[in-house]
């Protein structure tokens, strides 16, 4: 489905692998905790959130905490996920001048690191099952298909940002405010049900609140989302890759002078 | 057209580098985002002319002295032979392997260590990393930095940095090495052990261009010189010929700046 060029990075699997684990080393690099902080982060942004909201009841499901734990890791690790994109070409500046190389690998090897936090926040969320009495059923067996989809869209958004972001510093803090905005307009502190009107015409145009919204019914509500949700969603990611991607190899060449 | 600035027969195979009318421009308004559109649709507008019609021939086993003010293409040149950057025009034909351009403090990430920043660079020139793990105590013993290996880059010196790049490079064992201004820094010792480097290159008939400022250098180092000014080719010739041609070309700058 993906388009050459992208296939051929197979190949770099070994060396995507090593820099996106050394990515994850950089960022810890120093802290005591070290990786647990990549377990931690959602964690404590998970409780404020449930301390407040669930005080304040704006719902009153049982499964809250689940729900909100969902919504939290998947926004969360988006952030941090397009973070490292958005500069993964810039930050790589003297490679891309000081020898010829593969350079489609650096938003890979960003939305790569994201793959490995993933790896652990999941984790954080089957920790988080048993002690909030919740068993989820067999629906999950479905989690791998959204993250997939989420990968894809993380790595898609990477290519945009971090080619625009050689051009437009703006875009870092745009990029920020925007994020930002997107913890309130996807259905991580509420549910679809209960809201209407411009949220739901946002939800529309929202990949990531759609793909929240997907886990939320695979995890949480144990449903199948109907197949015109997963083929809209689909192609809302495959089509903010292929065009992330077409940008980035218009500019890939000229981008190495200018960065 | 005017390839043959050697004036001999030559045949290909003892050809390491021909250039045939390489030009090089950079838009100036490089950036933004007129600068992205720009690159996208292909028009470019205010162009500042880099490298003008360059052609040149090198063979195996030569030395070559590249010698011109700053920013007179130098470097833009060699990440051209390196196809770091593509030429608007003309082709360069590369007979065998190039090694990274050398420069100093590019390419490596100063928040690693010696041993972590030769894995990731061995990975990037395509080593697999047990090949490039296998070969980390070689490189730091002939960069003889032995007590510096577990210190973070960034706590490096500038000519500590370059014995690690040169060591590095020559780990790859090129057919080509580029060397722009990395050998000034280093101390005498390892200018020395450079020197034997060269050297050993020669014999093996493979191929150096080096960039320097000092004329010494190249009397006692190359076979031939380029000598550019202001991004065209003003004379290739020995050193002889050409080292008095470039004190000129740096009086008259001089006598430009005073008046």
């Amino acid at each position: 489905m993906v388009s050459l060029p992208l296939i051929s990075l197979w190949d770099k699997r070994s060396l995507i692998l090593h820099f996106s684990w050394m990515n994850i080393k950089l960022r810890f690099k120093g802290t005591y905790l070290g990786l647990l902080w990549a377990a931690l982060e959602p964690l404590f942004m998970f409780s404020i959130l449930y301390v407040v909201f669930s005080t304040i009841r704006i719902t009153s499901k049982e499964d809250f905490a689940i729900y909100l734990m969902v919504g939290v890791l998947l926004y969360h690790l988006f952030s941090r996920g397009t973070g490292l994109g958005l500069t993964s070409i810039t930050q790589n500046a003297g490679i891309l001048k000081s020898l010829r190389t593969n350079r489609e690998i650096f938003p890979v090897i960003a939305t790569g690191s994201t793959c490995l936090f993933l790896f652990v926040q999941i984790g954080v969320l089957f920790g988080l099952m048993p002690i909030f009495n919740f068993v989820p059923s067999w629906t999950i067996v479905l989690l791998p298909i959204v993250l997939g989809l989420f990968l894809v869209l993380v790595l898609g958004v990477n290519y945009l940002l971090s080619t625009l972001y050689v051009y437009v510093r703006d875009v870092q803090p745009i990029w920020n405010v925007l994020v930002y905005a997107l913890l309130f307009v996807s259905p991580v502190l509420w549910r679809i049900d209960q809201v209407d009107g411009i949220l739901l015409e946002i939800q529309k145009i929202n990949p990531i609140g759609q793909i929240i919204e997907l886990a939320h019914k695979i995890v949480v509500f144990g449903e199948v989302p109907p197949l015109n949700e997963w083929l809209y969603t689909t192609a809302f990611v495959f089509g903010i890759l292929f065009f992330g991607y077409a940008v980035f190899q218009k500019c890939q060449v000229k981008i190495v002078v200018k960065i | 057209m005017s390839s043959k600035n050697c004036g001999e027969d030559l045949r290909l195979d003892s050809l390491a580098i021909k250039s045939q009318n390489v030009t090089n421009t950079f838009s100036l308004n490089q950036k933004g985002i007129s600068g992205i559109l720009g690159d996208i649709n292909n028009n470019q507008q205010n162009q500042f002319v880099a490298l003008d019609n360059i052609s040149f021939t090198i063979l195996k086993g030569e030395t070559i002295g590249l010698m011109g003010l700053n920013g007179s293409g130098k470097t833009t040149l060699l990440r051209i032979i390196s196809s770091i950057y593509s030429p608007d025009s003309g082709t360069v034909n590369i007979n065998g392997n190039i090694a990274p351009l050398l420069q100093i403090g590019t390419g490596f990430n100063p928040e690693f260590n010696a041993s972590e920043n030769i894995v990731q660079y061995g990975m990037l020139l395509g080593f697999s990393k047990s090949k490039i793990k296998s070969e980390i105590d070689n490189i730091i013993e002939f960069a003889e930095l032995k007590k510096f290996k577990n210190l973070q880059l960034k706590n490096y010196s500038t000519g500590m940095r370059a014995k690690l790049g040169f060591a590095t490079a020559l780990q790859v064992n090129p057919d080509i090495l580029l060397v722009d201004e990395v050998l000034s820094v280093g101390d005498e010792a390892f200018r020395e052990k450079s020197f034997q480097a060269f050297l050993e290159f020669k014999k093996n008939h493979k191929t150096v261009i080096l960039t320097t400022h000092s004329t010494k250098m190249i009397s006692d180092l190359c076979d031939r010189v380029i000598l550019l000014n202001e991004g065209k080719i003003v004379k290739i010739g020995t050193p002889d010929q050409v080292i008095p041609l470039y004190k000129i070309i740096v009086q008259e700058h001089k006598n430009s700046k005073r008046d």
